[in-house]
């Protein structure tokens, strides 16, 4: 059989395997199918050809030397990375015109280690502007499109890895999540988005939005595939000292199954103001399948998540004022030229290279953190923290797992929403999640009743217990069946 | 303006040290893997970390750690076990994220203190304990002997970051004001840096300079610093403000920088105490500024007014971990921990037999105390005699010759301690004069040889016999009537010129005790 | 809406911030922060007193160090290779008189 850009990661290494096709020509055709398709989609803000080609003949030397299976789970297989993960030598521009003409003299962990487990890196994918935001329409490059609906948004803000994932541009990829940044869009795009527990995964060379928040996952068609980039991704880095030594073997979590499991349905989430009878309907319906399937279903309290939305907004922001301070034209970035003093070239390189959401989160930090309001604001938002921490842990103990919906809604049309308050409410049941710390995952549950659009479901975990949300996605996998490519760009249509 | 000593009659100086030293003595910089190099080609020494480049997160070198509670322990601080890093932030271009990584509210070290001996001249600048004796109290200070000792607390010492560094171009002499651009050089930024900030406990110039001093000996005597003032590795901030005798209420302070010497501390300190007081005495007011001291002009200039208190929107670091110290590490460092100046000098005193002030002044340079101590081993059984001797020859002779050739280490110049120990022996045995010994001193230092060949080979021996001098006193004053005359009409100053002649006939190895001895006794006769 | 931030207190937060903004574009910005401060109103309601603070996720970590031991610096020309003016081997930069910070 010969290679598609629909196959999955099992697929793919067993027709190199079987030398069907050559990891060469997996690059070589992955690559023309991003150049064909991705104009409609605008997943892509670089392709890396030069690194994929090197990476691709690794790969062909180490089958031909009868060493393939050493090179690594991901071995193979097309990738790509959020534009704010930093690859020696390629432009890591954040979609922001600050960064724009910034070429990386460094590798992110994550990326590293995508690179060594044998993947084929593609190139770098666009996203909302420093991941400031939920549609990707805040890239300072243009809006990405989402592969089922056009008109529609990708979310965010990881847009970009979403909708190549689900366009079939890539095989997998790896996104950020802050407050939802993966799981949301993998929710509006119809695939699977891992948000590990913060330090599962190393955030070095991962431009910082909310320190204390941030946390890369990976995207794909399948939860054995995403399953196979957690095992190529996480783990302990000395670079990182948030990440933490992992004993988690993703893979072999994906072969148990459900029976005896507590899944655990949030009162507060289900309840939810805003939350559209559709997403409500396939969440419900999704419960009962696992409860078919031999889980347990029960109902837990996280009283105080109410309170998660504000105390990301305040914790996002005052992080991200003080992550951004570095954008200061003096050593990388949008320099404005021409000032006799630097106080001058300051002021209007960031004025430029800054677009209005990153100005509004940078100013919002600044006031929070200043010296009276930081009393009011940041030290209760940490107190919060710690409620909703408790509430979780709470929680656990009457369940294993719990389910909830990723997103109150299907993806939105381009400019639907342009308050930034209302656009903040959209990751009303991702955000607690970032400020506990603990693992998430959306997974594909079918279509939208009313809107025909990607449904997901959310699954969480305790800290550090990742693998048992995996092992809810694959049981709910068995359902649904693995994701497929958005219609209009499945193998054979694409780039038509 | 007035000078320093009328104005302390009428005013009390408040003063407050902040004191920022560079780890030197470590390999790598606080956060990240670059080496630790002063002097190396500009941005030869950066990483993703050190730069701020976008991603990069840091991760603490333990050994700096380690150092600052070292640093707390041997200043007599509290260790705080449970501390973290702190984001202090503002922009400036040779602070590469534009914000400093520092500690908050809590640091590793809190509560500390050193207590100053001042002596001599030094205590006089303290006019408020003129009349008090040996024993008596007064605030922070218990009157000694020789002067006083002043129980000077510590804030705390605090962990942070280096900055970069940057020069000024296109202006005069490489300053700020009147430069077009400036260049920066990250390879200093990141470079492990503790803060010690001192409870406002100075009242003098002299204290300031004395607490420096003592810091800077500990500092090095813990090896964590090579302290060097020049070259900014350790360097010096004083807040001062200035309140009528008697006043308990605070003045408003200025903030001193630039005093990168101890001298430049003490007159930079002393300028701004009678600028003040001038100001003051002039019915004008004190702003709160940052003020430069000018070493060449010697006075204090406005670098800044500081209208209100810096908002530096602090906030615990989130990408490093708090610390929770164990007893395990903080003993770990303890054992680390060596004798200390205070403890050396006391021991000395104890075990050698010598006066507080001598033994103090020994453990003023880590390279005298540890050749002294040599000495008084390869004296063995007669350390105990040769103790004080020894000790002058340290003080003074060494002393000289190491300021003489700064960079010179005493350990590797021709004077071994079996040497010095034989100098010292020839003049406590009359063999040689206090005159001679420095001759032969200087000769060791010059020729590398033994001081006995040298006194051998210059025919130095100093003649003690009784007999030898007296015929040479005897013609001296046979030689001389008039004099003798004079002396006996109760000039007994004469008896400086009979010395001398007695002291050119013998060619100047006449022992002069002896000459005194037995010239007193026979003019008298 | 309540007013949290006038232009004015908005214009010096700019200033601290660094961030140039023209006349329509602070009128913009006071009502966009005024609009997301009252969305936090939430944060100032709760009971929180006697509960700690919570400002690292991961509970259990502490004491994070590594060996002082020496890694592979940048060349200098890898150094400023993003740098948008460089002069000597350093960055440049225009005069900074008049730059507060604590020096």
């Amino acid at each position: 059989m010969a290679f598609s850009t629909d196959m999955g990661i099992a697929q793919i290494q067993a027709g190199l395997r079987a030398g069907n096709f050559t990891a060469r020509e997996v690059a070589q055709e992955s690559l023309a199918h991003v150049k064909a398709a991705d104009e409609k989609v605008h997943a892509f803000l670089e392709l890396t050809e030069e690194a994929a080609y090197a990476a691709a003949d690794r790969v062909d030397a180490a089958i031909a030397a009868g060493s393939f299976d050493e090179l690594g789970p991901l071995a193979g297989i097309p990738c790509a990375f959020k534009d704010n993960m930093n690859q020696e030598g390629t432009h890591t521009t954040c979609a922001s015109h600050m960064l724009e003409n910034y070429v990386s003299p460094y590798t992110a962990t994550c990326v590293q280690r995508a690179i060594d487990a044998g993947c084929i890196p593609l190139g770098k994918l666009n996203m909302d502007e420093f991941a400031f935001g939920s549609s990707t329409e805040s890239s300072a490059f243009g809006p990405t499109h989402n592969p089922w609906d056009l008109d529609r948004v990708p979310g965010g803000s990881s847009g970009g890895s979403a909708a190549a994932v689900a366009a079939g541009l890539t095989c997998v990829a790896l996104g950020s999540d802050t407050g939802g940044s993966i799981r949301q869009p993998a929710s509006f795009c119809g695939i699977v988005g891992v948000k590990p527990t913060y330090g599962m995964v190393s955030r070095y060379g991962v431009v910082a939005f909310g320190s204390s928040l941030d946390q890369v996952g990976p995207f794909a068609r399948s939860v054995e595939d995403a399953a196979a980039v957690m095992d190529a991704i996480c783990g302990h880095d000395e670079l990182d000292c948030t990440s933490q030594q992992v004993k988690a073997d993703f893979r072999a979590a994906c072969k148990q199954d459900v029976a005896g499991m507590r899944i655990g349905i949030v009162k507060e989430f289900m309840e939810a103001d805003g939350l559209t009878a559709e997403v409500r309907e396939r969440t419900l319906e999704a419960a009962a399948k696992l409860e078919a399937a031999g889980a347990e279903l029960v109902e837990v309290e996280l009283p105080h998540v109410d309170a998660a939305i504000s105390a990301y907004y305040v914790l996002g922001p005052c992080e991200a004022f003080s992550n951004l301070a570095r954008f200061d034209s003096v050593r990388y970035g949008l320099c404005d030229e021409g000032h006799k003093d630097l106080g001058g070239q300051y002021e209007s390189s960031r004025a430029k290279g800054f677009g209005p959401e990153a100005k509004r989160r940078i100013m919002l930090g600044s006031y929070l953190l200043s010296s009276g309001v930081y009393e009011k604001y940041y030290y209760p938002a940490q107190q919060v923290r710690t409620l909703i921490t408790q509430d979780y842990t709470s929680a656990y103990e009457k369940c294993d797992v719990i389910l909830a919906p990723a997103s109150p809604r299907t993806a939105f049309k381009f400019g639907e929403i342009s308050d930034p308050a209302t656009m903040y409410l959209s990751d009303v049941f991702t955000i607690s999640l970032n400020i506990a710390g603990n693992g998430g995952m959306s997974m594909p549950c079918g279509l939208g009743r009313e809107t025909g659009l990607p449904i997901g479901v959310q699954l969480m975990s305790p800290q550090f217990k990742d693998e048992n949300m995996f092992r809810v996605a694959m049981a709910l996998e068995k359902e649904y069946g693995t994701a497929p490519v958005a219609p209009e760009f499945s193998d054979g249509k694409a780039g038509e | 303006m007035k000078k320093l000593e009328q104005v302390l009659q009428d005013w009390e100086a408040v003063i407050g040290l902040e004191i920022h030293t560079e780890l030197t003595t470590l390999t790598t910089k606080m956060f990240c893997g670059c080496k630790l190099e002063f002097g190396a080609a500009p941005n030869t020494h950066t990483c993703p970390v050190c730069l701020g480049l976008p991603g990069a997160l840091p991760v603490p070198n333990k050994a700096a750690i380690e150092s600052i509670v070292l640093a707390g322990l041997a200043t007599n601080c509290d260790i705080e076990k449970h501390s973290m890093f702190y984001r202090k932030n503002y922009m400036y271009p040779d602070m590469a994220k534009n914000f400093q990584t520092t500690q908050g509210p809590v640091a590793f070290c809190m509560r500390g203190h050193l207590d100053l001996d001042v002596d001599g001249p030094a205590a006089k600048e303290r006019t408020d304990i003129a009349g008090l004796g040996a024993g008596d109290t007064y605030e922070n200070v218990t009157v000694t002997d020789t002067g006083y000792t002043a129980h000077v607390g510590i804030t705390r010492i605090h962990m942070e970051e280096d900055a970069g560094k940057m020069i000024h171009i296109g202006g005069d002499e490489g300053r700020i004001a009147g430069a077009t651009h400036s260049l920066v050089d990250y390879n200093r930024a990141g470079t492990p840096l503790i803060e010690l900030v001192t409870e406002p406990d100075l009242r003098t110039p002299e204290e300031a300079r004395l607490f420096m001093q003592k810091l800077r000996q500990i500092f090095l005597a813990i090896g964590i610093s090579d302290c060097s003032m020049e070259e900014g590795s350790m360097r010096c901030d004083g807040n001062v403000s200035l309140r009528r005798r008697g006043s308990t209420k605070l003045g408003v302070k200025t903030e001193l920088k630039n005093m990168n010497s101890f001298k430049n501390l003490h007159d930079g300190l002393a300028y701004e105490i009678c600028r003040q007081a001038e100001v003051l005495e002039e019915g004008g007011q004190i702003y709160q500024e940052t003020r430069h001291w000018d070493p060449t002009m010697k006075h204090t200039i406005v670098m800044r007014v500081k209208e209100t208190a810096d908002d530096y929107r602090l906030f615990p670091e989130p990408d490093l971990a708090p610390y929770d110290l164990t007893d395990e590490f903080i003993e770990g460092v303890r054992a680390k921990l060596p004798e200390l100046p205070d403890q050396k000098a006391a021991r000395f005193a104890e075990q050698f037999g010598l006066s507080v002030y001598d033994a103090r002044q020994l453990v003023e340079g880590e390279q005298t105390a540890s050749f002294f101590e040599k000495c008084m081993e390869a004296a063995g059984a007669g350390a105990k005699k040769l103790a004080k001797p020894v000790a002058n020859l340290v003080i003074n002779d060494i002393a000289g010759w190491q300021n003489a050739n700064e960079d010179a280490n005493l350990a590797d110049s021709p004077l071994s301690p079996a040497r010095a120990v034989e100098l010292v022996g020839l003049l406590a045995e009359d063999a040689i004069s206090s005159k001679q010994a420095k001759e032969v001193f200087a000769a060791v230092m010059d020729e590398d040889k033994d001081p006995a060949a040298i006194v051998e080979e210059r025919g130095m021996k100093q003649v003690s016999d009784t007999g030898a001098i007296e015929a040479v006193v005897d013609a001296v004053i046979a030689a001389n009537p008039d004099e003798v005359a004079r002396y006996k009409d109760g000039n007994t100053k004469v008896i400086g010129f009979f010395v001398g002649q007695c002291m050119k006939q013998m060619r100047g190895q006449g022992n002069p005790k002896v000459i005194n001895q037995l010239l007193a006794k026979k003019l008298a006769e | 809406m309540t007013q949290h931030l006038t232009e004015r207190d908005v214009r010096d937060i700019a200033t601290y911030a660094r961030i140039g903004l023209t006349d329509d574009e602070l009128v913009q910005m006071t009502t966009d922060l005024n609009s997301i401060i009252d969305t936090l109103k939430p944060i100032t309601e709760f009971d929180l007193d006697g509960v700690t603070p919570t400002f690292h996720p991961i509970g259990s970590l502490s004491n994070v160090m590594r060996e002082d031991t020496e890694r592979e610096s940048f060349t200098q020309e890898v150094a400023l290779e993003n740098a948008p003016k460089q002069q000597d081997g350093s960055f440049l930069i225009p005069s900074i008189l008049g730059e507060g910070g604590d020096r």
